[in-house]
């Protein structure tokens, strides 16, 4: 790994460079491109933050789980609970001017913590499979918690046992879903400063809390799979028999690997759930496991950035063709594009850049702004 | 730009990298900068709601134009792009050409939503084709703050404004009151619906057993309950000996028909459409359904797309609803409707007669060219002040006031008799003997005391 860096990855100054201009450009987004393109952002950050933390059993560790979307579901369900019901139940109108905030740290930490339980429990019956049958285990999970929330089952569940008081903090309003109100996400008053968490013709608040979650997330992914915890994950994939002769416990470490991974998949879907203003039962369906799947698959799944390469590819293309008027059809479009991808571009967009700068530098001997030579071209 | 951490394809790209591979791969990223390209130009359009008082004038539309739903959608926006092509034939709105962009739901419909005001500046919205999905949107609807009218949303909850005594849909558990103060809607919702078909029992047949079978979600539960209600408040003395709900697009719903045929009832209620209409109307023939009970009644089934899918598979005799069907109405204005439609879709594969959702998408269009026109601009709150109270006389199902409270519209539901004496441009049956029946709030609430169930008009 690190000699591989030294030779094809960038150098530090490259990357600190890199990192920076990102940074800047991350920041003054909100104020350049208007509501709906800041809204998408930062829906885009939190599915990138999604993607990678799925990416950490696929790409890193070899399992792939079909069933992400129970966690984001999940996360996000809590999150409109927290805002609906148990904000104003447990008395955060005394933060006065921050109760929406605290109400969202609550839902945030909340809606964290319970689809960490969930991964555990969930983790625990699922890696003790692999490959098909993994990825089996973890759809059915996920379709099962999908018609708990469609069906509205755990309300039916408290009021048939009698636990009629129960029965409101676990009503999921069947399909159609758990809505926050517009005053829920209202008015902050931060030293001063007033403003609404998600404001519609801004979204910049709303933006930076995801900014922020998103920054700290994929920075601690990234020492997760830079660490000798990651090591052994990626030891796990290469071979999982090797690995438990060297002492691995496979099981054991596939397990912490889910575990961490519904875990950030659950802040994403709290974040998410805070822009949409609510869950639907959709967002737990099987169409939505999907998506950091293709993500992954179109940006790479064996490099760190590959998912996120590939959440905004997905999101940002989605968008064009919906502008385009081809929203309808976009599944047709987009079946093209992954063939493309699977067919000629295994690593992925991550991969593919990764290969271009190294052509050009075998070729330009460190000159980086020559062009690949003609005569490469006509060798189709 | 990824830190490398480790591929174990190595051996594949370096083959791939002598090989054809390459340039295809270097095109994508050519294509894929033009994307980029794209977009950040999009990016940078203005983000004012609104197109001003410029230009042609702006309607966005979001249904459902893909999946299950699809012929619900595509036959709304059918009817939505005849009526903007008549408005402008006849010079538009205060003298500005229409424009009209239609959106599919997606998986995030208010991205749709969100996209078509701030970055299309839409003056006014049409749409929706799911329940859920509307009350889902209702916040971000109401800060978008443009007129959106519904023309093809059943949920009463969404035009019902009384938060005191219903309980506010968005704030309290249990809530149904979910009102918007700039959502209107233009067909005749599930309230009305249910009422007319209880009605239209009570006053036509003499039958005890009811039975229920409808798709497994808000809206097959809702409708039921709905009916039971109004009958009960009719004076009705059913006895309730079944209800069961397969699921949503189900290929198989022989065992509930099972369930429901043998509880013996007389009156079949059903809530099916689409697709659902057409699977329930063949597997219930197969199972006998049809004749061994006195009537079936579907809520939303009378549709072109329905009845001419199940051609020859559809019985005469039955009474299904919906909210527009082609020969109801004996007027010009309906006339009028029906040559427009069918001039603009002739030669093509749509069905030469409107949908159920028909009149209502018609009438929406209108009545935004009505409401600019007195408030003499696309100003959003000027419109909607305008929209409250208005009449639209010219509605192909009669004149329709838009209740200034409610924001529903006085707008009729059709039941009538499945037949092959209606005239209809498909091989199949249509309706007969129709009826109308229309509902005002203080009826409603009269008749739905005792359950906790908002009028919605």
């Amino acid at each position: 790994m690190s000699v591989e860096s030294s030779v094809r990855g960038m150098d530090t100054r490259q990357r600190n460079v890199l990192l920076g201009v990102a940074a800047v450009l991350a920041i003054v987004a909100p104020f350049m491109v208007g509501a709906f393109q800041t809204a998408l952002l930062a829906e885009v950050l939190m599915f990138a933050v999604f993607a990678t933390a799925f990416n950490l059993l696929y790409g890193y560790t070899g399992l792939l789980s079909f069933g992400h979307a129970m966690f984001v579901a999940t996360a996000a369900y809590m999150v409109a609970k927290v805002f609906r019901l148990v904000g104003p139940a447990i008395g955060l109108e005394a933060f006065g001017g921050l109760e929406v905030l605290a109400t969202l740290v609550v839902a945030v930490v909340l809606g964290t913590v319970l689809t960490t339980l969930l991964a555990v429990g969930i983790g625990y019956l699922s890696v003790q499979l692999t490959e098909i049958y993994f990825a089996m285990i973890t759809l059915s999970f996920s379709m099962a918690i999908y018609v708990l929330f469609n069906q509205d089952i755990m309300r039916q569940v408290a009021e048939a046992f009698g636990f009629g008081g129960v029965a409101d903090l676990v009503a999921t309003n069947g399909s159609d879903g758990l809505t926050i109100s517009f005053n829920a996400l209202g008015e902050v008053d931060l030293f001063g400063f007033t403003f609404r968490l998600v404001d519609i013709s801004s979204f910049v608040a709303v933006y930076f809390v995801c900014l922020l979650l998103f920054v700290v997330s994929m920075y601690a992914l990234w020492r997760v799979v830079n660490s000798p915890f990651g090591m052994t994950c990626k030891a796990i994939r290469e071979n999982p028999g090797r690995a438990e002769a060297l002492g691995i416990d496979v099981t054991a470490h596939s397990w912490k690997t889910f575990i961490i991974s519904g875990a950030f998949s659950g802040l994403a879907g709290s974040m998410i759930g805070v822009i949409r203003s609510g869950a639907l039962p959709t967002l737990g369906y099987w169409t939505t496991s999907a998506e950091p799947v293709i993500m992954t698959v179109i940006g790479g799944p064996y490099y760190f950035l590959g998912p996120l390469a590939g959440a905004f590819t997905f999101r940002y293309l989605r968008w064009i063709i919906d502008t385009l008027g081809f929203g309808e059809n976009w599944q047709f479009l987009f079946g093209t594009l992954l063939l493309v991808v699977v067919l000629f571009a295994r690593g992925g967009i991550a991969g593919a850049i990764v290969r271009v700068r190294d052509r050009i530098r075998q070729r330009g001997g460190g000159d980086e702004t020559s062009a690949p030579e003609p005569a490469v071209e006509g060798s189709d | 730009m990824g830190t490398r951490v480790t591929n174990p394809r190595t051996m594949t790209d370096d083959r791939t990298r002598q090989g054809s591979a390459r340039v295809n791969r270097r095109r994508f990223l050519a294509g894929a900068g033009a994307a980029g390209a794209t977009g950040l130009a999009g990016c940078l359009d203005s983000i004012t709601g609104g197109s001003g008082g410029e230009g042609p004038i702006r309607l966005g539309g979001v249904y459902l134009l893909s999946g299950i739903a699809e012929a619900l959608g595509a036959a709304s926006r059918a009817a939505a792009e005849v009526a903007v092509d008549v408005i402008n034939e006849d010079g538009g709105i205060l003298g500005r050409e229409v424009t009209a962009q239609f959106r599919d739901h997606g998986e995030n419909p208010q991205q749709q939503i969100r996209s078509l005001v701030q970055e299309e500046n839409v003056d006014a919205m049409l749409g929706l084709t799911s329940s859920g999905v509307t009350l889902a949107s209702g916040p971000t609807v109401e800060q978008l703050g443009v007129p959106f009218t519904l023309t093809d949303i059943g949920t009463p909850f969404i035009t019902e404004h009384d938060v005191d005594t219903y309980g506010d849909y968005y704030e309290d558990e249990g809530g149904t009151a979910a009102g918007v103060n700039n959502l209107f809607r233009t067909n005749a919702n599930t309230s009305i619906t249910t009422y007319g078909m209880a009605k239209w029992a009570v006053d036509n047949l003499d039958v005890t057993r009811v039975a229920n079978i409808g798709p497994d979600y808000a809206y097959g539960t809702q409708t039921w309950d709905y009916f039971k209600a109004y009958s009960e408040g009719l004076g009705a003395d059913y006895e309730y000996v079944e209800s069961v709900f397969p699921s949503l697009g189900a290929s198989d719903m022989t065992p509930q028909i099972n369930q429901v045929l043998s509880a013996e009832p007389e009156l079949v209620f059903t809530s099916f459409w689409a697709g659902d209409a057409v699977t329930f109307v063949q597997q219930a023939s197969e199972q006998g359904l049809f004749d061994q009970v006195t009537d079936v009644f579907d809520t939303i089934g009378a549709d072109p797309t329905v009845f001419s899918a199940l051609g020859d598979t559809m019985p005469e005799g039955f009474h299904y609803s919906g909210w527009y069907w082609h020969s109801a109405y004996d007027n010009d204005n309906n006339q009028n409707f029906l040559d427009a439609y069918a001039n603009a879709y002739e030669g093509t594969d749509t069905i030469l007669i409107p949908s159920f959702t028909g009149g209502s998408t018609w009438a929406a269009v209108f009545i935004y060219k009505q409401a600019m026109e007195a408030a003499g601009s696309t100003n959003p709150d000027d419109v909607i002040a305008e929209m409250e109270g208005l009449t639209f006389a010219e509605d192909p199902r009669g004149s329709i006031t838009l209740d200034a409270d409610s924001h529903q519209a006085s707008a009729p539901m059709v039941i009538g008799e499945t037949s092959r004496d209606d005239d209809v441009p498909y091989d199949g049956v249509g309706l007969t003997n129709t009826e109308t029946y229309t509902l005002d709030r203080s009826t409603a609430t009269d008749l739905l005391e005792g359950s906790d169930l908002p009028p919605g008009v």
